[in-house]
């Protein structure tokens, strides 16, 4: 697995990374293994605005809901809809190969700031 | 401290995720709660269950002690044979539900809760007054492996307990395996056929690797506490804690076929209980399937026409069937009927629901 060199994550574990102006906000490797079977994902509407912090979906596992953090303030621009129907995707594929949501960010660069890399945050989490 | 069974380094070698529950460090997961599942249904699983209590009973007041405690009558299981049993309250409340087996007469075994283990000790204790029986909590003793699933009887005749001495659905069988003595019930918590097998806890290892080893050829796996609650859940079988409580009793709790209603002698609750299932109940437990795409969880609100109605006491996916179900309590006074519509509040949205038959599964196996 390649992880892609932007990644920048967040303690509620999501992650975030800029290409061509847009921002991809996903879910790490380790939250997923946490998780184990993921079977349902809900996702915001396209066009929502949330600032950082605050709640934009929901994935649940066999055992349980747990809620998903925007690491950075944006508007929503795109969902993942394969996984709509698919949400066993985030258990198959490479944990940065899905992203959940495109957001519009406002604010990037003011809002990174206490994201870490993917290598402090995976030292952090085992 | 979290209480570790006999098992946990085989566990730990398997690679299991460990979870706290009722005080035990516990496999949650092997590989995937739903591959484990289905292999269930499909093939077999091997459960540490460790965890539940093993209470004896003897001497010779022990039957006409143990008709005090329940709404079942017990004298009507002759030896061998297990009965499905609820501990209840003076207000009919569920103190426990358990499995009581007949060894011979005036000498009964129970298995009961990990989660209510001291709760029941004490409950009988308390209520032992003048019987002359003897009350021995042998859980720290005993561990005890279940194996369930459609291959299990298989299995267990490569293990070296043939077919012919496996005990019939619903009894029990004290015999030597592995050079030991063990209790083998025909009992489960899946709704698939297979084998509880109660053993001292030096030389449950070594059974739980000769059952791995020889169900390999029929694709055996370790299953952990995940699957064990949606397996439950898909049998509609209910949950002490989730379903049962001691606000609950049992004509509320749906286990209004267990009561034998025409037990002459007294037991704990059965003023209650028989007002209920004579008059009716004021709540009701029912089992419902999604019909919106959500999955409803414990302790989310039930609806109706907009009004609150109930609670959800289990939810969650159907491995089996690919829908999503759940259990709930919801009052009778809307007389609410197998295929009507309720609805479950998912954070804060309304998400239809569909009230169905109890069994999602329709197999007949009842145990604990």
């Amino acid at each position: 697995m390649t992880v892609k060199e932007n990644i920048l994550c967040s303690k509620s574990h999501e992650y975030v990374y800029e290409e061509n102006g847009s921002c991809y906000i996903g879910l790490t490797d380790y939250a997923i293994e946490q998780l184990g079977d993921i079977v349902f994902v809900e996702m915001p509407e396209i066009g929502t605005q949330y600032s950082k912090g605050e709640i934009f979906g929901t994935v649940e596992s066999v055992k349980a809901a747990s809620e998903l953090y925007m690491p950075v303030s944006g508007s929503v621009e795109a969902i993942n809809e394969e996984l709509i129907e698919k949400p066993e995707l985030l258990n198959e594929v490479d944990f940065n190969e899905i992203w959940l949501i495109k957001v519009s960010a406002e604010a990037f660069e003011q809002d990174i700031k206490d994201l870490v890399s993917y290598d402090s945050y995976k030292k952090e989490v085992e | 401290m979290a209480k570790r069974t006999f098992l946990y380094d085989e566990h730990i070698k398997a690679k299991a995720k460990i979870v706290d529950f009722a005080g035990w460090e516990m496999p949650v997961q092997y590989t995937s709660i739903i591959d484990e599942h289905n292999n269930v249904r499909k093939n077999a699983g091997l459960f540490d269950v460790s965890h539940m209590g093993e209470i004896f009973v003897s001497g010779k007041d022990a039957l006409a002690f143990l008709q005090t405690l329940f709404p079942q009558d017990v004298s009507k299981i002759s030896d061998t044979m297990a009965l499905y049993c609820q501990f209840t309250n003076e207000n009919g409340g569920i103190v426990d539900d358990l499995i009581v087996y007949k060894l011979k007469d005036n000498d009964y075994l129970l298995v009961v809760n990990a989660s209510r283990l001291d709760v029941d000790y004490d409950w009988m204790m308390l209520n032992k007054q003048n019987f002359d029986v003897a009350i021995e909590n042998k859980s720290d003793v005993y561990s005890m492996i279940a194996l369930q699933g459609p291959k299990s009887a298989e299995i267990l005749e490569q293990a070296g307990y043939p077919r012919e001495k496996q005990p019939k659905t619903f009894h029990i069988t004290k015999d030597m395996l592995i050079g030991e003595n063990v209790y083998i019930s025909r009992t489960g918590y899946t709704g698939e056929d297979g084998f509880e097998i109660i053993i001292r806890n030096e030389k449950v290892s070594e059974l739980w690797q000769l059952l791995l080893d020889k169900g390999q050829t029929f694709g055996i796996m370790p299953i952990g506490l995940g699957a064990r609650d949606t397996l439950r859940l898909e049998a509609a079988m209910s949950l002490y804690g989730n379903e049962l409580n001691e606000e609950t009793t049992p004509p509320e709790a749906g286990l209004k076929w267990t009561v034998d209603k025409d037990k002459k002698e007294d037991y704990i609750g059965k003023k209650v209980i028989q007002q209920q299932i004579q008059n009716g109940v004021q709540k009701k437990l029912i089992a419902f399937k999604m019909t919106d795409r959500a999955i409803a969880r414990h302790g989310y609100e039930i609806y109706h026409n907009n009004k609150k109605i109930g609670v959800v006491t289990s939810g969650g996916i159907s491995p089996t069937l690919n829908i999503n179900i759940g259990f709930g309590y919801i009052k009778t006074e809307n007389n609410l009927k197998i295929n009507d519509t309720i609805q479950i509040m998912i954070r804060n949205k309304l998400y239809n629901a569909q009230i169905t038959e109890k069994n999602f599964i329709h197999k007949h196996n009842k145990g604990n």
